[in-house]
């Protein structure tokens, strides 16, 4: 098992008090497994995606612990945290575009980290020259300043760099949203290639994207309002998913040459609960079709079948 | 997987050996007419100023010549109204004005530039210490303490005015950095090399400060011709260095002995034209070496 998050519970501090960000976060990731993550804007995934390199200054680590391949990962410790980073853990960022300074060779800037994390440069220039081949990137792209290439590129830059150390986990955090459908593609396809040569172990890949997700991911997990919902193979989720908003989820989403005809897509009414004061029990329930008495209780994230994962009375 | 689809840099083809930066940097400096207008006349001031006094056999405040006599082939800028040989004032003052500047607007850059990258990348309160301490020094009377400092002093040379008026001048500069720095710090770039765990100060200088360098060069050049203009000022009241030239004070004394009313041009022109090219050609040297040093402004 590469990675056993349990019960992970991060805040946000604010004036009003703390926003139940991630409430009790448990899974499992294995070795080779990619994993999407999805659900609304504010559900947590980013927060989650942020827990397992770095709490920025307003996070704070309230509970839970995380184990990479069997060693505790102090994400509260700034300083312990440091070795880790691009070695265990690595990160290609929402932001992978603006994620080279401006003023900086591409070369020259990887030298640069490589050096920060304690690498000889020379001793993985092959290896770096093979990778950007892979990506479909010209070594001279090293001799470049980022405004020289398009934003494609530079994402795949940020890629082969973020993987440079061989991680045994990657956070993927939204890469593909800024990208246009071909280029998504290609991205993805490197990561699943990057996967399978072993360059990362395996891989968290946040997205609101589930049709990308499907393509490449081996299993999707849902969140909603700081909670996991959900989590099951790329195929059951998509197909037969069993939690009430996982399913209006996927019903929410157009199929390709859907008409209006067809019927009008279906929304989820509502909007999710506020996380500064989060309602008790089952977050979902005031917009659950389903919902009854029971659901005042939290609902515990059960495996239903081998593999697959759900939190809700009515599924257990 | 090399034939990504997408992936247009793959078509281009690699032209020659990449140049190395240095030699890269060049190319463009020798296209720039803005560096080359801006570095020529700087230099070629600043030569006249190194240079030309060797050439001048007396004291630049001694009473020579004519009294008012306007320019000729003797005195070729001039005399001021008690004789004095205006284009000996004017390079002997050029050197002044170039030390005062350099010493002064050096102090306070280095003091004001350290002041305000850290502020700005730490926050918390190093900030909130570090402003507290630059808002004093701002709302301090400068001139006064100016005044007060060198009336004690025994020894009143160019370059301890410049080191005091350094001390006095940075608060500004200070907070113009604090203020590009904090907005810097918080870019996608600076935070992925703060999670790489680098050093703060290796952070500052190559992630932060070269995508504000001219930024920098302008804050230097604007206190540059500040501390030329609070030098002036001293030097008028009679806290300049002793038997002291500097285009500032030639500029003060032409307006203080009527120059302006005696329609004596001569007089007020140069240095006031002096201070007016040096410090515009040092910025249009900086719109110049922006556009040379930042891959965004360059042209082909």
């Amino acid at each position: 098992m590469t990675l056993r998050v349990n019960d992970l519970k991060v805040y946000y501090q604010t004036l009003r008090g703390d926003v139940h960000a991630l409430d009790g976060v448990t899974f499992d990731l294995a070795d080779g497994e990619i994993m999407g993550l999805a659900g609304e804007s504010g559900c947590g995934k980013t927060t989650l995606g942020k827990s397992l390199i770095r709490l920025d200054s307003r996070m704070k680590h309230v509970g839970g612990t995380i184990e990479l391949d069997g060693k505790n990962v102090p994400i509260a410790d700034e300083k312990a945290m440091v070795p880790l980073r691009y070695h265990e853990i690595s990160l290609i960022p929402q932001y992978a575009m603006s994620a080279l300074n401006p003023t900086r060779k591409i070369g020259r800037m990887i030298k640069d980290l490589m050096k920060a994390r304690g690498v000889d440069p020379a001793s993985i220039e092959d290896e770096l020259h093979r990778r950007l081949e892979l990506v479909g990137l010209e070594q001279d792209v090293l001799n470049r300043f980022p405004i020289e290439l398009s934003g494609g590129m530079k994402q795949r830059v940020v890629m082969v760099i973020s993987t440079l150390l061989n991680p045994s986990l990657l956070i993927a955090d939204e890469v593909t949203s800024a990208l246009d459908v071909s280029t998504q593609r290609a991205v993805a396809e490197s990561m699943v290639e990057f996967r399978d040569r072993g360059f990362v172990k395996s891989m968290v890949f946040v997205t609101h994207d589930l049709s990308l997700v499907y393509q490449m991911a081996d299993t999707i997990m849902v969140m909603y309002a700081g909670h996991v919902v959900e989590k099951a193979s790329a195929k059951t989720i998509v197909n037969e998913p069993k939690h009430p908003y996982t399913q209006m989820l996927i019903s929410a989403l157009p199929e390709v040459g859907s008409t209006e005809e067809q019927g009008r897509l279906e929304g989820i009414p509502g909007k999710p609960p506020g996380l500064l004061d989060p309602p008790t029990g089952c977050r979902f329930k005031d917009r659950c079709p389903l919902a009854f008495s029971k659901c005042s209780e939290r609902p515990p994230l059960v495996e239903i079948e081998p593999g697959h994962w759900a939190a809700c009375w009515k599924t257990g | 997987m090399s034939n990504v689809a997408g992936a247009p840099g793959t078509a281009e083809k690699s032209d020659g050996a990449a140049a190395k930066r240095g030699s890269e940097a060049l190319h463009y400096a020798r296209r720039n007419p803005k560096l080359l207008i801006g570095l020529g006349i700087v230099l070629g001031l600043l030569l006249l100023g190194i240079i030309a006094p060797f050439f001048v056999d007396h004291d630049p405040n001694e009473y020579i010549g004519p009294q008012g006599q306007a320019p000729d082939g003797e005195y070729w800028m001039g005399t001021t109204s008690f004789g004095q040989d205006i284009w000996a004032q004017f390079v002997y003052g050029l050197r002044a004005t170039f030390l005062i500047g350099i010493f002064g607007g050096g102090v306070a850059f280095v003091i004001g530039t350290a002041v305000g990258f850290v502020a700005g990348y730490k926050g918390g309160i190093i900030d909130e210490i570090l402003n507290m301490l630059t808002n004093v020094v701002l709302v301090l009377p400068a001139l006064v303490v100016l005044i007060v400092v060198t009336a004690y002093l025994e020894v009143r040379g160019l370059f301890v005015q410049g080191v005091f008026i350094g001390l006095t001048s940075w608060p500004w500069a200070a907070r113009a950095v604090r203020s590009q720095a904090l907005s810097l710090a918080n870019r996608d770039y600076v935070d992925l090399a703060r999670l790489s765990g680098r050093r703060t100060w290796k952070i500052i200088t190559s992630e932060i400060a070269p995508n504000m360098s001219s930024y920098l060069v302008m804050s230097f050049i604007l206190l540059f011709g500040g501390a030329i203009l609070i030098a002036a000022g001293l030097d008028f009241i009679g806290l300049g260095p002793s038997n002291g030239v500097s285009l500032g004070l030639m500029l003060e004394s032409a307006v203080g002995w009527g120059a302006l009313q005696r329609g004596m041009w001569w007089w007020f022109i140069p240095p006031g034209l002096g201070i007016t090219v040096i410090v515009a050609s040092l910025y249009i040297l900086n719109v110049g070496l922006d556009e040379v040093f930042n891959p965004k402004l360059r042209e082909l």
